[in-house]
């Protein structure tokens, strides 16, 4: 068929192309797709099902393609599971098979199913149960799944664009265009998606006028009209899902991702117009290379003039298989029979379709009416049909032929209204579920409603559009309907199986990409799976790529019939979004790498970065763990680090603590309800430790409030929970304290914070600040702070440890950040990271993330004296809770270990013995203290085993340590704190 | 829903809005009820939104839940002078 002259088609171009196919050589033409070029080429075996591995051939002629899915590409940029008629080729693209081990023509696993052995429904439930599942796991999952995940995938990235318009159009069929046509023309802002890469839909070959024109002129008149007025159209572009009026439309052009769009579209009212796919009949065999769907055989045909087959047999329940039979004829295709389920001549039949059929007789076509298909014969390929009567299906006969088009009606493609609240009901006259009841911003339009015949569908898609151009506040008007002649309703008769024997069901295929027949749907009904979710879930009905759209209505319908019900009740199974496969890749878009959030720098950043601060992100802040100076890792960096902070001193950066600023005469009266303890009580110039409960009583965050003047506070917050305990204080500034004489600002950015700790300190502050240290800052004591200057800004000193040393918090202007802290640098103090000062607040048993964790209360933390001042504060109700008071709930201890050697880490569980599997409690932090010279921790252990003394087993199965540990203080270090208040 | 009017900033993008609570139910008693209690209608929910990425406005909005029609954003706590 490849050799003679060039192949002709509405999508080709005349120039020859190569492209590879499971490593063998083939020629295509530009704009041939994967499909069309093997057809063209001979190829009819395209890939292997995923459970029996039997050969498979081209089903259709779009998305919807259960079989044709090929791997395209070669490393880093592999792309699997790519529907063969998507699929633009593109010169010396390499396209492989899927499902097959060694090769496509012998695949070893299909031998598993020589012989009948089919794996029914259930199959793997049922077998691989003993001694357990996980034996047989590797080898299946080796056989399961469709194509191979490509693993590192290189990928150009993603655009993303939003757009607002007044009207959108889903799909430009004929119904799309009308609608497009009517709403433009009425003056809205249009934007119209289409998923092919051209318009047109089936105008693209079926027959039939549009005012006077013939379908190809109209749509380019159409298109020309549409653009002059100024409205938008996306092609290849397929709307996937509608998220409350926000529409996700995807662009693949090519049919490949990778450098492509993802489109948010939010009109103010939307024309579906995304038209029905056709279904198949099932018969015995019927998964067969060969056997193929009448309408891509037209579409193979009118677009790229690739011929499904030389020797065809039709088989279809209504009309339009004639029309079709005549234009394959004249495509250069023979078609030895037309097969319909129908009685001849049954009333309602028009004059065109019997003189048609009349003019096929005379050419000698076998025109069998009341007849079916009732299974393909020949081995890996299409080699005959076998029909019968239906009246009789004993008596069959064989028809020779290399190819079987099938078409059993169309199922509207009504997913998108499905995924967000629209509804449907069953249409008797084209046998399939249409669209519904839709909410207000959403319409249907063309095949979707159930309308088949060209001129219902031109009035139906103008109608939408003008309704969506007035709801949208167009006030023109949309013009007059455009009138369709000449393709009248294809008068189907709904049928889904061809008569079989209960051994033949076995092979009665519904589902192609997952092997589901019709056996498999009985077994599921005798085995009490009775709803069709029920049966989807166990039959694997209707899942994959395809995600069962040419199986879907067809499944349903069988299984309506083996329950004796109507396809109606049985119902298909609820739709989930995307409509269409889409990559990881395009949902992510651009939220990759370092897109995925936004960094918050310190004004430090670069010092840090410069030396050897090794950043990390914290919440949304880059803070430097340890400095690469100190130590290769950072376990040793941080001895070093923290060792030196003890005995001598260091600086770190404090600047990503929140700093929340609070004023106005209620301020110290609003500060009182947000925290534990009274704000009120702080006296100018002085800090107090506070703590914040979250309304369910649980502490929420901690941290220094500073009295700056008599109505002015600065609270501190964690450096993680900043943003979030803005919002916090600003709720209920706005909802209980809402005219109350208080403000809040967020100060975070506008003061950097150096943290200067260590018994050097004071004389390293007094060498770099000179006289500034002498006045105001030399005399605070533990807890004051003074305002003053450094370098002609603003400088305040406060006098407060968060290491347990001799600790001053410089809180300066950005600008001054730097030379301050390289002046510190220069008077002998070196700079430590978060894990020495995760070490130093360890050895003190200060709390951090992890013991406030949102699920301790003061209680469990050792604050019931802050409890007990009486303060009605904000969650101070139910922290009086019973549950909060059980022997079982935690409270915060130390831990080391029993033989004051031995490393346990952070998560590990703790037990009263190694035997018991019960624990009491677990591990929140953990760190080797240098100054004591041995494992320290942190814990939350339930009350009645948190005495002093006490021995209990740190488990940690993940990490492969069991440690025995003593319970002690929290506070290892220097408990009375006299070297803070040095 | 995918826009909320903001009383400040007009009709914005949902995702500059953090959703905080559903109201308690009216004439709910003490702390726990109006901690835990809410009100789940289906026909109309009242929550509390922040326009988190804008003017940072606490909100009011009245919504069908259901449908996602928004009734109304009315501003929490007045305006600041």
């Amino acid at each position: 068929m490849s050799a003679g002259s060039p192949r002709r088609g509405t999508r080709l171009g005349p120039e020859p192309l190569s492209f590879t196919f499971d490593g063998r050589s083939y020629t295509a033409q530009a704009g041939d797709s994967a499909a069309s070029a093997l057809l063209a080429n001979g190829v009819r075996l395209m890939g292997r099902s995923v459970k029996y591995r039997r050969a498979r051939g081209l089903l259709s002629a779009g998305p919807e393609e259960p079989n044709a899915l090929f791997t395209v590409g070669t490393a880093p940029q592999v792309i699997p599971n790519v529907a063969a008629s998507q699929l633009l080729l593109r010169e010396g693209m390499a396209l492989r098979s899927q499902n097959r081990w060694p090769s496509l023509g012998f695949d070893l696993a299909s031998l598993l199913q020589a012989g009948g052995g089919f794996f029914g429904a259930g199959f793997y439930y049922k077998t691989f149960m003993w001694p357990s599942w996980r034996t047989y796991e590797s080898l299946i999952r080796r056989l399961a799944g469709l194509g191979e995940a490509p693993g590192a995938c290189e990928l150009p990235p993603v655009a993303i664009e939003h757009i607002s318009c007044d009207v959108m159009i889903a799909g430009a069929g004929p119904a799309g265009l009308a609608a497009a046509r009517a709403a433009t023309r009425a003056g809205a802002r249009v934007v119209v998606c289409e998923g092919e890469p051209v318009c047109g839909g089936e105008l693209e070959f079926e027959p039939g006028t549009i005012d006077g024109h013939n379908g190809a002129s109209w749509i380019a008149i159409t298109l020309t009209e549409l653009a002059a007025l100024g409205a938008r159209v996306l092609t290849s572009t397929t709307v996937v899902t509608d998220n409350s009026g926000e529409f996700i439309a995807h662009a693949e052009p090519g049919g490949l991702p990778g450098g492509n769009t993802v489109y948010h579209i939010r009109p103010h009212a939307a024309v579906m117009a995304p038209g029905a796919i056709e279904r198949p009949i099932v018969f015995c065999d019927n998964d067969r290379p060969g056997v193929m769907l009448l309408g891509a055989a037209e579409r193979c045909l009118a677009r790229y003039g690739a011929r499904a087959g030389r020797d065809l047999v039709l088989f279809a329940n209504h009309d339009r298989v004639y029309a079709a039979a005549q234009r394959l004829t004249a495509g250069g295709m023979r078609v030895r029979a037309i097969v319909d389920t129908r009685p001849a001549d049954a009333p309602g039949t028009d004059s065109a379709t019997r003189a048609l059929r009349a003019s096929l007789l005379a050419r000698g076509v076998e025109c069998l009416a009341e007849h079916a298909v009732i299974a393909a014969e020949g081995r890996g390929a299409v080699r005959a049909a076998r029909i019968a009567p239906l009246a009789a299906a004993g008596s069959s006969r064989r028809i020779p032929c290399d190819t079987i088009l099938v078409s059993g009606g169309w199922s509207p493609a009504i997913h998108v209204g499905l995924h967000d609240g629209g509804a449907r009901h069953f249409e008797p006259t084209v046998g399939a579920f249409v669209a519904g009841a839709q909410p207000e911003r959403r319409d249907y339009a063309g095949a979707a409603n159930g309308r088949l015949e060209l001129a219902a569908v031109l009035e139906d898609g103008h109608a939408a559009g003008a309704r969506a151009a007035s709801r949208a506040g167009a006030k023109g008007s949309p013009g007059a309907a455009p009138r369709g002649l000449g393709d009248t309703a294809p008068r189907l008769a709904p049928f889904a199986r061809s008569p079989a024997s209960a051994s033949a069901e076995k092979r009665q295929f519904i589902d192609l990409q997952n092997d589901v027949t019709v056996a498999d749907l009985r077994t599921a009904l005798a085995e009490g799976f009775i709803d069709i979710e029920h049966v989807k879930r166990y039959t694997t009905l209707g899942i994959g790529t395809d995600q069962g759209r040419t199986s879907a209505v067809l499944g349903a319908a069988i299984l309506a019939e083996l329950k004796g019900e109507t396809l109606a009740a049985v119902g298909t199974s609820r739709n989930r979004p995307p409509y269409q496969p889409m990559t990881l890749h395009s949902i992510a878009g651009f939220h990759v790498g370092a897109s995925v959030m936004v960094a918050r720098r310190t004004p430090l950043h670069d010092w840090h970065a410069a030396h050897g601060g090794m950043l990390e992100p914290m919440g949304l802040w880059m803070r430097p763990r340890y400095y690469r100076t100190n130590g290769a890792n950072p376990f040793d960096a941080a001895v070093v680090e923290a060792r030196r902070v003890r005995s001598h001193g260091g600086i770190a950066d404090g600047s990503t603590l929140g700093k929340l600023e609070v004023a106005g005469p209620d301020a110290a009266a609003f500060l009182d309800f947000l925290y534990l303890s009274k704000a009120s009580t702080i006296k100018v110039g002085r800090s107090k430790y506070m703590v914040n409960l979250r309304e369910d009583g649980c502490v929420l965050d901690d941290g220094l409030v500073l009295r700056l003047a008599n109505q002015r506070f600065l609270a501190t917050t964690g450096s993680g929970h900043g943003t979030h305990m803005l919002s916090h204080f600003e709720y209920y500034r706005a909802t209980g304290w809402a005219g109350r004489g208080v403000s809040v600002t967020d100060v975070t950015e506008a003061w950097a914070v150096i943290v200067v700790a260590g018994p050097r300190s004071r004389a390293a502050l007094g060498q770099v600040l000179g006289t500034a240290w002498q006045t105001p800052f030399g005399r605070l004591a533990h807890m004051e702070f003074a305002d003053g200057q450094f370098g002609g800004h603003e400088l305040r000193v406060l006098r407060a440890s968060f290491s347990g040393e001799l600790a001053f918090e410089l809180h300066c202007r950005p600008a001054i950040a730097v030379p301050l802290w390289e002046a510190l640098v220069a008077a002998g103090l070196a700079p430590y990271g978060l894990e020495a000062l995760d070490i130093l607040r360890v050895e003190k048993g200060y709390l951090a993330g992890s013991e406030l964790n949102g699920q301790t209360t003061p209680f469990d933390l050792g604050m019931a004296a802050l409890v007990k001042l009486g303060n009605p504060c904000l969650g101070r109700e139910l922290l009086d809770r019973p549950a909060f008071h059980e022997a079982s709930r935690p409270r915060l201890v130390g831990l080391r270990a029993a033989d004051g050697r031995a490393q346990f880490q952070g998560g590990a569980q703790l037990t009263t013995d190694a035997a018991s599997r019960r624990p009491c409690g677990y591990i929140t932090s953990s760190v080797f203290s240098p100054t004591l010279g041995e494992w320290l921790g942190l814990a939350l252990l339930a009350r009645d085993h948190a005495a002093e003394g006490r021995l209990l087993v740190a488990r940690d199965p993940l990490r492969g340590s069991d440690t025995p540990v003593r319970v002690v203080s929290p506070v290892h270090f220097d408990p009375s704190s006299e070297r803070m208040k040095a | 829903m995918t826009r909320l009017a903001c009383p400040f900033c007009g009709p914005r993008e949902l995702c500059e809005f953090e959703f905080h609570k559903t109201l308690p139910a009216a004439g709910s008693h003490g702390e726990f009820e109006r901690t835990y209690l809410r009100v789940a209608d289906p026909a109309l929910s009242i929550e509390h939104w922040q326009h988190l990425a804008g003017c940072r406005a606490w909100l009011l909005v009245h919504r069908n839940p259901s449908t996602g029609a928004v009734f109304e954003v009315e501003l929490q706590g007045g305006v600041a002078r």
